[in-house]
């Protein structure tokens, strides 16, 4: 059944990324600009001449007609060839691969931290109702919510990277550099989290079960761990695959901010160029991770819950 | 809480310098992420940054030193025929690339002939090289250039093109050589990651052999390290705070912060080029009359707008050279005062007057637009809103409604092939005067040229087009102040100002050299000095 549930989910994958994939290309072409144009406007004193400029049209594949580079663009993707970068003059899936790797690990580390202190704070929100805890995760979520998040990345440069010294404002070289966009990433989705998890452990905490649970005697902590959260984490492990999502999105402000590689500041640049490969290349990858990971996270709900697994496959 | 736990876990020790614990001999150079080229390979890449990555790992034949005259690198001197269609360089004997191979005259060959091949798509270096016939390669230490036609512009290519290692290049191919650069320069390259940063490590065997080098051997620094910043706000603060040693291209919001103050200096370096030029087309109503044309320079104060956005930092622009290009015109200057009152007069007789009194001047008998019509102008540019605010609170009291257009890259180079705008930025960077032909002369007035204002006068067309042919440098520069008289006369532009580089720079650094053109700077003699 699982077999059946994991065929289905893959075949959609397939039929997004081509829907992805035509309107990415409309869109690119649709867009004003001339990839050669862009790529000489920084030349100096003007020097490339037009009749060079249509030879580099040319060597591009730029003139072709759009079916016949939407054709040669597919066939390629199909075999794993999405082309060779306008601007960047390098396949575009060593680019991609060369950028996934940070961008992971920035989503990651935003992951680790959005779970880290939005489920702590959650529970302890829940466990204390009313408390300067609840308070804090209140605040939490709004602040969250509202900070704009390259203000807060800056913020978190100007405390930890100028004023105490802790962590670099800028790169990517070892763990340290990724603590600050991590967090800033992070704290973003935390307050969303905690707020989840604090009504989710309160309407589970009042269920028959706990209540039965508490009446065998069990230790109040072996309750609330293994019985409690474990069901109230439910709609929390669901919000995390919508906010891996929101974090690769994130992951250009902050890899902006923060002066990182990755594909969210590589996808800017291919914009901007109109490297039409590119784009259509990252775009098509970043959609299937978001796809895969709401399938990982639908997979890891049915582990949670045997309801949900029993239900997947219908 | 468990955030704080992961700092602790990570280490929260403080940097003991911008280039780490041992960091004595490791600048570090902060650029904004704007500047980073898109190949370190200045054979193809057409931005000037790659060729400043590239000075580091490749003498070119000749430079351009701090006075503004050509020096040798690895060549010692250099002669044309009179007509300029043959150049001679001699080489020096005594140079061998990084890999070891031998630089010489087949190397020269080797890099001219890479350039030109259509396989590189070299697009700007291709076009400073010019159209070489052959390569004659007279003896080891001596090669001729053979041009199919005059090309008097060979020495300023020539400083700009990284002399390769013929081998290496070879070897790694036109993708993969930009990541394996290979010269005979006083570094290394050590690592480019790209969007953070490129790393070049010394290289012991260097002769000194530029001769902006104060003594011959490797360079001082054991490592240099460009990180490319993405925030202004942390580029800003990265040199007063201790995490880079020198920031190119400080915002302006930050001078104040390094100007005088203890520990640091401000480096400020001015490129020859155009200013921050506004091109009017001149191909329909209001540009089409002369005299409202004229009416915008008199009616516009760049003085005014340089104290009031940028403290008076900037250079104002009163030409279509900039005040530190060589062949600048100092007739610009009082060519058109600032005047509001002749403005308002132009604007008159040009017939645009405003009968409803709201403010802004209506059309009544002009030719080709509709009597009624409010004067109204779409000034197009990239960014620096501010300058078109500063611009637009200038010429309201004179009746004019300016419109600020934001567009991205894409959009104005689409508005500037459709001629579809009013007045358009268009800056160029050069110390040579050709520039002044790619900009003014109407026969590059089709898509993807450069002169866009539709202005055609067969008296500048000649003009600009002798720069092509003379090489003496005092009579190009003639050519181009006759270029400019006639540009002036027929208010063909609107100049602004003129945007210098500045540079913070720590004073652990010593023997920091720009050469005359604000953006290239030399780092053979740096050395890092604790106190």
């Amino acid at each position: 059944m699982l077999a059946t549930y994991l065929t289905r989910r893959l075949a959609q994958l397939g039929v997004v990324l081509l829907l992805v994939s035509v309107v990415v290309f409309a869109i690119m072409h649709a867009l004003p600009g001339d990839p050669v144009q862009l790529m000489l406007s920084g030349a100096e004193s003007g020097s490339v001449t037009p009749e060079r400029q249509e030879q580099l049209r040319e060597e591009m594949g730029l003139n072709d007609p759009l079916p016949v580079q939407y054709g040669r663009f597919l066939r390629g993707a199909v075999t794993g060839d999405l082309g060779t970068s306008v601007r960047l003059r390098q396949p575009v899936l060593d680019l991609i691969l060369d950028r996934l790797g940070p961008t992971l690990a920035l989503s990651l580390g935003g992951i680790l931290f959005a779970v880290l202190i939005g489920v702590t704070t959650g529970v302890l929100a829940a466990l204390r109702q009313g408390s300067w805890i609840d308070g804090l995760s209140r605040v939490l979520a709004y602040v969250g919510v509202s900070l704009p998040l390259f203000w807060l990345g800056l913020l978190l440069i100007l405390v930890f990277s100028f004023q105490l010294s802790w962590f670099p404002p800028a790169g990517s070289e070892g763990v340290r550099s990724l603590v600050l966009p991590s967090l800033s990433l992070g704290l973003v989705s935390a307050g969303v989290i905690a707020r989840l998890t604090r009504a989710s452990l309160r309407e589970v905490l009042v269920e028959d079960y706990i209540r039965t649970a508490r009446a065998k005697g069990l230790p109040r902590r072996f309750v609330y761990l293994r019985h409690a959260l474990r069901n109230a984490l439910l709609p929390v492990v669901t919000m995390l695959g919508l906010q891996f999502g929101a974090m690769l999105a994130g992951a250009v402000v902050t890899e902006t901010v923060f002066s990182r590689p990755g594909l969210g500041r590589l996808v800017v640049s291919a914009i901007l160029w109109k490297d039409y490969p590119l784009v259509q290349g990252i775009v098509l990858c970043m959609a299937a991770m978001y796809v895969l990971v709401n399938l990982l996270v639908d997979l890891l709900a049915a582990w949670l819950d045997p309801r949900v697994r029993n239900e997947a496959p219908a | 809480m468990a955030a704080a736990s992961i700092l602790v876990l990570v280490g929260c020790a403080p940097d003991a310098a911008p280039g780490g614990d041992d960091a004595t001999d490791h600048l570090v150079i902060a650029w904004p992420a704007s500047r980073e080229p898109a190949s370190l390979d200045g054979h193809i890449e057409p931005y000037q940054t790659a060729w400043l990555i590239d000075y580091m790992i490749a003498d070119p034949l000749l430079i351009i030193g701090p006075d503004g005259g050509f020096h040798p690198a690895l060549a010692t001197g250099w002669s044309s025929n009179a007509v300029a269609d043959q150049w001679t360089f001699t080489l020096r004997s005594d140079v061998v690339f990084q890999d070891g191979t031998p630089f010489d005259a087949e190397a020269v060959r080797y890099n001219v002939e890479r350039i030109l091949d259509p396989a590189t798509r070299s697009g700007e270096m291709a076009a400073h090289v010019g159209p070489v016939e052959h390569v004659e390669i007279v003896d080891d230490t001596t090669v001729t250039l053979h041009y199919d036609a005059p090309w008097v512009t060979v020495l300023d290519a020539f400083r700009r093109v990284p002399i390769w290692s013929p081998v290496a290049a070879e070897r790694w191919g036109i993708e993969a050589f930009d990541r394996h650069l290979v010269g005979a320069g006083p570094f290394l390259l050590e690592e480019w990651v790209p969007n953070d940063r490129v790393t070049v490590r010394r290289w012991d065997g260097y002769g000194g052999w530029n001769s902006i080098a104060d003594e011959p051997g490797p360079a001082r620094v054991e490592r240099v390290t460009i990180r490319f910043i993405g925030e202004e706000a942390v580029l800003g603060n990265v040199v007063r705070t201790g995490n880079a040693h020198v920031a190119m291209n400080l915002p302006t919001t930050y001078i104040d912060d390094y100007r005088g103050a203890e520990g640091f200096s401000l480096v400020t370096g001015y490129q020859a080029g155009t200013g921050l030029q506004m091109v009017m087309n001149t191909r329909r109503p209001p540009f089409s009359d002369l005299r409202v044309r004229q009416a915008l320079l008199h009616g516009t104060d760049q003085h005014a707008i340089n104290d009031l956005l940028y403290d008076g930092n900037y250079l104002t622009s009163d030409g279509p050279l900039n005040t530190v290009h060589r062949c600048y015109w100092e007739g610009s200057a009082d060519h058109y005062p600032h005047d509001p009152e002749t403005a308002r007069r132009l604007l008159e007789a040009a017939g645009y007057t405003d009968r409803d009194g709201d403010g802004i001047r209506e059309a009544h008998g002009v030719t080709g637009v509709e009597d009624g019509t409010p004067l109204r102008v779409r000034w197009t540019i990239l960014d620096r809103e501010e300058m078109g605010e500063a611009v637009q609170a200038q010429w309201r009291p004179l009746g004019i409604d300016l419109v600020i257009e934001i567009v991205p890259g894409p959009v104005q180079l689409e508005r500037v092939n459709a001629r579809d705008f009013d007045l358009i930025y268009e800056r160029q960077r050069s110390p040579d005067p050709l520039l002044m032909d790619m900009l003014w002369n109407s026969a590059h007035d089709v898509v993807g040229g450069w002169a866009w204002t539709g202005f055609v006068d067969a008296e500048l067309d000649g003009i600009v087009s002798q720069l092509r042919v003379i090489a003496d440098p005092d009579a190009r520069c003639e050519l181009a102040r006759e270029a400019q008289r006639i540009i002036m006369d027929n208010a063909l532009m609107l100049p602004t100002l003129s945007e210098p580089i500045f540079y913070a720079v720590s004073d652990e650094v010593r023997g920091f050299q720009l050469a005359s053109e604000g953006q290239f700077y030399f780092l053979h003699n740096v050395e890092l000095v604790r106190e």
